[in-house]
């Protein structure tokens, strides 16, 4: 390249390529992420103008309410179980993927599913099938004998949160499954038959070979699957929409609740600030996992 | 792993799908039933008639068409808005060499993960102040500010595995660099670019946090709002609900398919390359 001109030379023309997509960040990512953490630090209005400064009120608002301390444990009981089943279902399904028996292919296709549907769409279909009277759940459930009499789902906290829960955990086991298949399939075929050859038992390569071997992806995945599940605003909310009451809203619901239905924006900034420092710490272990396991750029 | 021991595997694989389409099963059930046997006690699951009709009448009861509509706009806009700033920062990012570049894929990796919900406040207030609310410009712009920095990532990385000298040649021979990536790396490249572009357009089809906040309207809710708004009226027509359903992720699932190899990679990155 030619020196002289600025867009001339190499860091110039990355300059200007670059330039449109970071102000088009800036002003519609950045921008609102300043906004939202200066809002959390003033009085709002109804109507979401600041109106006078605040300092650490809205935080504190929050805190004194025994209701955000239900709601914190209840996020981080609710990633913890789901992100924990999906990762032991996806493994199960990913290990049984790896078998080379015939309809493979059409069993993998199917799997992935859950995941290519729309979630609020599937949170409407759960809705109607969770129904108890006219449902096919509690249906299927009645015939096979499995319950005596299944709990009418979304009418009740408790049992409102795990159907909220199990469809979270739908929704997430076709990802899991296929990136643990595309990790055991990286894993040469060699170590296994040298496994074998010391006379290893199944579950031995299963623990000392695929175990091992799996453990970069087995930290990104869920590392994923943690930011995906503390986020998942569209399950919670088409399915009971944070009720009864709020017995079933994890943070995020509650901070879209609010926002929108209570128009306390303050407070709901100072939780988004909270919430956003949260995954600002996953996303940054994330990206390190990410890098680590053979970097790119 | 050798064909043997493989009887465990059917009944085991058969009985997770069973699970795990166990709500497509209802919705196509319930799509083809009429009324009085969506609302039968006990439920069943094969129709005992066939109704083919509940496909037809959603156009006529409800406003499909403009839903299909306003959902197709918004995504084609996002997509086209999106790949508009993606093209140049994927070929930055993939080929130019410039300071604090790894912090920058860096910073766009963690952008990737930040969830609408700690902006929706703010967005709201700033999609306000330029007179956007309730156009579908306000999602297609939130749609494709949101899919950005993962598109700039899964197509920075097709462009990497183009090898350079093809481009040096077209260089050589007088092309100019504009020329260069329109002529010669972008149909290279194509496979990758169809990825970006379908990611985009599902992402955007699919959402739902930005409409339910920014649309009000009837008239301009997109699919995932509208078939929303089917809920909540007094009576659920759950057979009408899960037809439209059924026609809203066909598109979006046959999509999916050409692209979930690619997202599993650009997801996991090196973990899964082996």
């Amino acid at each position: 390249m030619r020196r002289g001109k600025f867009w001339k030379t190499e860091s110039g023309l990355a300059f200007f390529f670059l330039l449109p997509a970071c102000v088009f960040l800036l002003l519609f990512m950045f921008y609102p992420i300043v906004y939202v953490i200066l809002m959390s630090f003033f009085k709002v209005n109804k109507l979401g103008d600041l109106v006078g400064f605040f300092g650490f009120g809205n935080f504190r608002f929050m805190f004194d309410r025994p209701e955000f301390w239900q709601i914190i444990v209840r996020s981080c009981v609710w990633t913890a179980l789901a992100v924990a089943v999906k990762t032991g279902i996806g493994l199960v399904i990913a290990l049984l993927l790896n078998v080379d028996f015939r309809g493979r292919k059409v069993a993998r296709g199917l799997v992935i599913i859950p995941w290519a549907s729309s979630v609020p769409i599937s949170a409407m279909i759960w809705q109607w099938t969770y129904n108890n009277d006219f449902g096919l759940l509690n249906h299927t459930l009645r015939t096979l004998r499995i319950f005596g009499e299944p709990p009418i789902w979304l009418a009740e906290p408790r049992s409102a949160f795990f159907a909220n829960l199990w469809v979270d955990i739908w929704c997430g086991i076709p990802f899991m499954a296929l990136v643990f298949l595309a990790g055991l399939q990286a894993i040469p075929q060699e170590l296994y038959e040298a496994a074998e050859v010391d006379g290893a038992t199944p579950f031995a390569k299963f623990r000392f070979v695929t175990l091992p071997l799996l453990s970069n992806v087995l930290t990104v995945a869920t590392l994923l699957s943690i930011l995906w599940t503390f986020n998942d605003f569209n399950v919670i909310y088409v399915l009971t929409g944070g009720g009864p009451g709020t017995s079933t809203d994890i943070l995020i619901t509650y901070i879209y609740k609010y926002a929108f239905q209570y128009l306390r924006f303050g407070p709901a900034a100072a939780m988004a600030v909270i919430t956003f420092v949260i995954l600002l710490t996953v996303s940054i272990l994330y990206a390190r996992s990410y890098f680590k396991g053979g970097g790119v750029y | 792993m050798r064909r043997r021991n493989l009887y465990f595997v059917y009944p085991l694989i058969v009985f997770i799908l069973l699970v795990l389409l166990f709500p497509f099963f209802v919705m196509v059930s319930t799509a083809l039933k009429p009324l009085e046997e969506v609302y039968a006690t006990p439920p069943h699951w094969i129709p005992r008639t066939i109704r083919w009709a509940n496909f037809g009448d959603i156009w006529a009861k409800y406003p499909m068409g403009a839903y299909f509509k306003n959902s197709f706009i918004v995504a084609l806009g996002a997509t086209l808005v999106n790949m508009a700033f993606c093209i140049p920062a994927a070929y930055a990012v993939a080929r130019l060499r410039f300071r604090s570049k790894s912090f920058i894929m860096y910073l766009i990796l963690v952008v990737q993960m930040f969830s609408p919900i700690i902006v929706v406040i703010s967005l709201f207030k700033i999609i306000a102040r330029l007179g956007l609310l309730n156009t579908l410009l306000s999602l297609i712009l939130t749609n494709s500010v949101f899919t950005l920095t993962f598109s700039i990532w899964l197509l920075g990385g097709y462009f990497r595995n183009v090898p350079k000298e093809i481009e040096e040649a077209a260089l050589i021979d007088g092309c100019t660099r504009l020329q260069a990536i329109v002529r010669v790396l972008l149909p290279v490249a194509m496979p990758g670019v169809v990825t970006t572009i379908i990611y985009t357009f599902i992402t955007a089809w699919n959402e739902f946090m930005f409409a339910l906040t920014f649309i009000q309207s009837m008239d301009k809710r997109p699919l995932t709002l509208g078939l929303y708004n089917f809920i909540g009226r007094w009576t659920v027509q759950w057979q009408y609900l899960m037809a439209a359903a059924l026609l809203a992720l066909l598109p979006v699932v046959i999509l999916f398919f050409f692209i979930e190899r690619e997202l599993v990679h650009g997801l996991a990155g090196g973990a899964v390359k082996g």
